[in-house]
Protein backbone atom coordinates (compact mmCIF):
# COMPACT_ATOMS: atom_id res chain seq x y z
CA UNK A 1 0.00 0.00 0.00
CA UNK A 2 3.04 2.30 0.38
CA UNK A 3 3.55 2.79 -3.37
CA UNK A 4 1.13 5.73 -3.47
CA UNK A 5 2.76 7.46 -0.47
CA UNK A 6 4.61 10.70 -1.12
CA UNK A 7 8.14 11.01 0.30
CA UNK A 8 6.73 13.18 3.05
CA UNK A 9 4.08 10.60 3.97
CA UNK A 10 6.72 7.86 4.08
CA UNK A 11 8.87 10.08 6.28
CA UNK A 12 5.95 10.53 8.69
CA UNK A 13 5.51 6.76 8.97
CA UNK A 14 9.24 6.15 9.45
CA UNK A 15 9.67 8.99 11.96
CA UNK A 16 6.66 7.76 13.99
CA UNK A 17 8.87 4.82 14.93
CA UNK A 18 11.41 7.16 16.57
CA UNK A 19 8.68 9.26 18.19
CA UNK A 20 7.09 6.15 19.74
CA UNK A 21 10.40 4.80 20.98
CA UNK A 22 11.40 8.15 22.49
CA UNK A 23 8.05 8.15 24.32
CA UNK A 24 8.81 4.72 25.79
CA UNK A 25 5.85 3.17 23.96
CA UNK A 26 5.87 -0.47 22.96
CA UNK A 27 3.81 0.12 19.83
CA UNK A 28 3.27 2.95 17.36
CA UNK A 29 -0.02 4.66 18.20
CA UNK A 30 -2.04 7.27 16.29
CA UNK A 31 -0.63 10.05 18.50
CA UNK A 32 2.90 9.14 17.34
CA UNK A 33 1.78 9.59 13.72
CA UNK A 34 0.31 12.97 14.70
CA UNK A 35 3.53 14.11 16.40
CA UNK A 36 5.62 12.75 13.55
CA UNK A 37 3.57 14.69 11.00
CA UNK A 38 3.84 17.83 13.15
CA UNK A 39 7.64 17.49 13.08
CA UNK A 40 7.67 17.39 9.28
CA UNK A 41 7.57 19.98 6.53
CA UNK A 42 4.75 18.77 4.29
CA UNK A 43 1.35 20.34 3.61
CA UNK A 44 -0.12 18.40 6.54
CA UNK A 45 2.43 19.88 8.94
CA UNK A 46 1.54 23.31 7.56
CA UNK A 47 -2.16 22.68 8.18
CA UNK A 48 -1.40 21.60 11.76
CA UNK A 49 0.51 24.82 12.42
CA UNK A 50 -2.23 26.91 10.79
CA UNK A 51 -4.81 25.18 13.00
CA UNK A 52 -2.79 26.24 16.05
CA UNK A 53 -0.78 23.14 16.92
CA UNK A 54 2.74 23.62 18.26
CA UNK A 55 4.89 20.49 17.80
CA UNK A 56 6.78 20.81 21.11
CA UNK A 57 3.72 21.56 23.19
CA UNK A 58 1.84 18.74 21.49
CA UNK A 59 4.64 16.33 22.43
CA UNK A 60 4.46 17.56 26.02
CA UNK A 61 0.70 17.03 26.25
CA UNK A 62 1.02 13.57 24.69
CA UNK A 63 3.59 12.72 27.37
CA UNK A 64 1.16 13.86 30.07
CA UNK A 65 -1.75 11.88 28.57
CA UNK A 66 -1.28 8.77 30.71
CA UNK A 67 -1.39 10.78 33.94
CA UNK A 68 -4.44 12.69 32.67
CA UNK A 69 -6.32 9.50 31.73
CA UNK A 70 -5.56 7.97 35.13
CA UNK A 71 -6.57 11.18 36.90
CA UNK A 72 -9.90 10.90 35.09
CA UNK A 73 -10.41 7.59 36.92
CA UNK A 74 -9.33 9.10 40.25
CA UNK A 75 -5.84 7.59 40.17
CA UNK A 76 -2.94 9.90 41.00
CA UNK A 77 -0.01 8.64 38.90
CA UNK A 78 2.45 10.85 40.79
CA UNK A 79 1.39 9.27 44.06
CA UNK A 80 1.62 5.74 42.63
CA UNK A 81 5.09 6.56 41.29
CA UNK A 82 6.15 7.98 44.66
CA UNK A 83 5.04 4.81 46.49
CA UNK A 84 6.72 2.56 43.91
CA UNK A 85 9.97 4.48 44.26
CA UNK A 86 9.80 4.26 48.06
CA UNK A 87 9.62 0.47 47.77
CA UNK A 88 11.67 -0.24 44.67
CA UNK A 89 14.00 2.71 44.18
CA UNK A 90 14.17 5.77 41.99
CA UNK A 91 12.78 5.36 38.48
CA UNK A 92 11.18 2.01 39.36
CA UNK A 93 7.98 2.77 37.47
CA UNK A 94 9.65 4.24 34.39
CA UNK A 95 9.22 2.25 31.20
CA UNK A 96 12.36 1.19 29.43
CA UNK A 97 12.65 2.16 25.79
CA UNK A 98 12.22 -0.84 23.54
CA UNK A 99 14.91 -1.89 21.17
CA UNK A 100 14.20 -3.21 17.69
CA UNK A 101 11.34 -2.29 15.41
CA UNK A 102 8.09 -1.26 17.02
CA UNK A 103 4.89 -2.54 15.48
CA UNK A 104 1.88 -0.45 14.56
CA UNK A 105 -1.02 -0.77 16.98
CA UNK A 106 -4.39 -1.76 15.56
CA UNK A 107 -5.50 1.86 15.74
CA UNK A 108 -2.36 3.10 13.97
CA UNK A 109 -2.89 0.56 11.18
CA UNK A 110 -6.43 1.81 10.82
CA UNK A 111 -5.08 5.39 10.53
CA UNK A 112 -3.22 4.33 7.38
CA UNK A 113 -6.27 2.52 5.99
CA UNK A 114 -8.45 5.56 6.66
CA UNK A 115 -5.82 7.80 5.02
CA UNK A 116 -5.95 5.63 1.92
CA UNK A 117 -9.74 5.61 1.95
CA UNK A 118 -9.87 9.40 2.22
CA UNK A 119 -7.69 9.75 -0.88
CA UNK A 120 -9.62 7.14 -2.87
CA UNK A 121 -12.85 8.95 -1.95
CA UNK A 122 -11.65 12.18 -3.56
CA UNK A 123 -10.17 10.34 -6.55
CA UNK A 124 -6.58 11.11 -5.60
CA UNK A 125 -3.84 8.58 -6.12
CA UNK A 126 -1.25 10.27 -3.94
CA UNK A 127 -1.22 9.93 -0.20
CA UNK A 128 0.71 12.72 1.55
CA UNK A 129 1.25 13.73 5.18
CA UNK A 130 -2.10 15.54 5.18
CA UNK A 131 -3.80 12.26 4.18
CA UNK A 132 -2.13 10.54 7.14
CA UNK A 133 -3.49 13.29 9.40
CA UNK A 134 -6.99 12.83 7.93
CA UNK A 135 -6.56 9.19 8.91
CA UNK A 136 -5.54 10.23 12.42
CA UNK A 137 -8.71 12.33 12.71
CA UNK A 138 -10.88 9.49 11.38
CA UNK A 139 -9.79 7.18 14.20
CA UNK A 140 -11.33 7.98 17.56
CA UNK A 141 -8.22 8.09 19.74
CA UNK A 142 -8.54 9.59 23.21
CA UNK A 143 -4.89 10.66 23.40
CA UNK A 144 -5.02 12.42 20.04
CA UNK A 145 -8.26 14.11 21.12
CA UNK A 146 -6.61 15.25 24.38
CA UNK A 147 -3.58 16.67 22.57
CA UNK A 148 -5.77 18.60 20.13
CA UNK A 149 -7.96 19.86 22.96
CA UNK A 150 -4.92 21.02 24.97
CA UNK A 151 -3.81 23.09 21.99
CA UNK A 152 -7.30 24.45 21.27
CA UNK A 153 -7.18 22.80 17.86
CA UNK A 154 -10.70 22.29 16.56
CA UNK A 155 -10.79 18.88 14.77
CA UNK A 156 -13.32 20.11 12.20
CA UNK A 157 -11.20 23.18 11.45
CA UNK A 158 -8.12 21.00 11.10
CA UNK A 159 -9.97 18.59 8.80
CA UNK A 160 -11.08 21.49 6.60
CA UNK A 161 -7.50 22.78 6.38
CA UNK A 162 -6.23 19.31 5.53
CA UNK A 163 -8.78 18.71 2.77
CA UNK A 164 -8.15 22.12 1.18
CA UNK A 165 -4.36 21.90 1.35
CA UNK A 166 -2.62 23.35 -1.65
CA UNK A 167 -5.88 25.00 -2.72
CA UNK A 168 -5.22 27.93 -0.38
CA UNK B 1 -1.74 20.91 39.07
CA UNK B 2 -5.17 20.76 37.40
CA UNK B 3 -6.91 24.10 37.03
CA UNK B 4 -10.72 24.33 37.36
CA UNK B 5 -11.06 24.45 33.54
CA UNK B 6 -8.93 21.29 33.31
CA UNK B 7 -11.29 19.65 35.78
CA UNK B 8 -14.29 20.59 33.67
CA UNK B 9 -12.58 19.29 30.53
CA UNK B 10 -11.64 16.06 32.31
CA UNK B 11 -15.19 15.58 33.57
CA UNK B 12 -16.63 16.19 30.09
CA UNK B 13 -14.12 13.87 28.45
CA UNK B 14 -14.76 11.14 31.04
CA UNK B 15 -18.28 10.71 29.64
CA UNK B 16 -16.75 9.81 26.29
CA UNK B 17 -16.24 6.05 25.83
CA UNK B 18 -12.99 6.68 23.93
CA UNK B 19 -11.56 8.37 27.01
CA UNK B 20 -13.08 5.91 29.46
CA UNK B 21 -11.77 2.89 27.59
CA UNK B 22 -8.35 4.41 27.14
CA UNK B 23 -8.29 5.20 30.87
CA UNK B 24 -8.99 1.55 31.65
CA UNK B 25 -6.11 0.58 29.38
CA UNK B 26 -3.78 3.05 31.13
CA UNK B 27 -4.80 1.55 34.46
CA UNK B 28 -4.16 -1.99 33.21
CA UNK B 29 -0.74 -0.99 31.87
CA UNK B 30 0.07 0.67 35.19
CA UNK B 31 -1.01 -2.48 37.05
CA UNK B 32 1.23 -4.53 34.74
CA UNK B 33 4.23 -2.35 35.59
CA UNK B 34 3.50 -2.70 39.31
CA UNK B 35 3.09 -6.45 38.88
CA UNK B 36 6.56 -6.72 37.33
CA UNK B 37 8.08 -4.88 40.33
CA UNK B 38 6.19 -6.93 42.90
CA UNK B 39 6.87 -10.30 41.25
CA UNK B 40 10.57 -9.49 41.01
CA UNK B 41 10.66 -8.51 44.70
CA UNK B 42 8.85 -11.69 45.72
CA UNK B 43 11.18 -13.89 43.66
CA UNK B 44 14.20 -12.09 45.12
CA UNK B 45 12.87 -13.01 48.57
CA UNK B 46 12.65 -16.64 47.57
CA UNK B 47 8.96 -16.95 46.69
CA UNK B 48 8.22 -19.90 44.38
CA UNK B 49 6.31 -19.33 41.13
CA UNK B 50 3.45 -21.27 42.71
CA UNK B 51 3.31 -18.85 45.66
CA UNK B 52 3.48 -15.81 43.39
CA UNK B 53 0.71 -17.27 41.21
CA UNK B 54 -1.54 -17.93 44.20
CA UNK B 55 -1.08 -14.38 45.51
CA UNK B 56 -1.93 -12.94 42.08
CA UNK B 57 -4.86 -15.32 41.65
CA UNK B 58 -3.61 -16.77 38.38
CA UNK B 59 -2.14 -20.09 37.29
CA UNK B 60 1.53 -20.93 37.86
CA UNK B 61 1.96 -21.37 34.09
CA UNK B 62 0.51 -17.92 33.41
CA UNK B 63 2.76 -16.14 35.87
CA UNK B 64 5.82 -18.09 34.77
CA UNK B 65 5.16 -17.41 31.10
CA UNK B 66 4.66 -13.70 31.76
CA UNK B 67 7.57 -13.07 34.12
CA UNK B 68 10.27 -15.73 33.80
CA UNK B 69 11.46 -14.41 30.44
CA UNK B 70 11.55 -10.73 31.46
CA UNK B 71 13.76 -11.65 34.43
CA UNK B 72 16.38 -13.07 32.13
CA UNK B 73 16.29 -9.96 29.97
CA UNK B 74 16.95 -7.60 32.86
Amino acid sequence: MFECFTDEARAVVVRAQDVARAAGADRIEPVHLLLSAAAGTGPGAGALRAAGLDADRAAASAAAAEATLLAGLGVDLDLVRERAEQSFGSGALDTRSRTGRLRFSGAAKRVLHEALRAEVAVGSRRLDDASVLLGVLAVRDAVVAAVLRDQDVEPLDLRRRLTTRGAA
Amino acid sequence: MASPTDAVATAAAADDPATGLRGVRALRELADRLEVLQVRAARDRGWSWQEVAEALGVSRQAVHKKHARSRKET
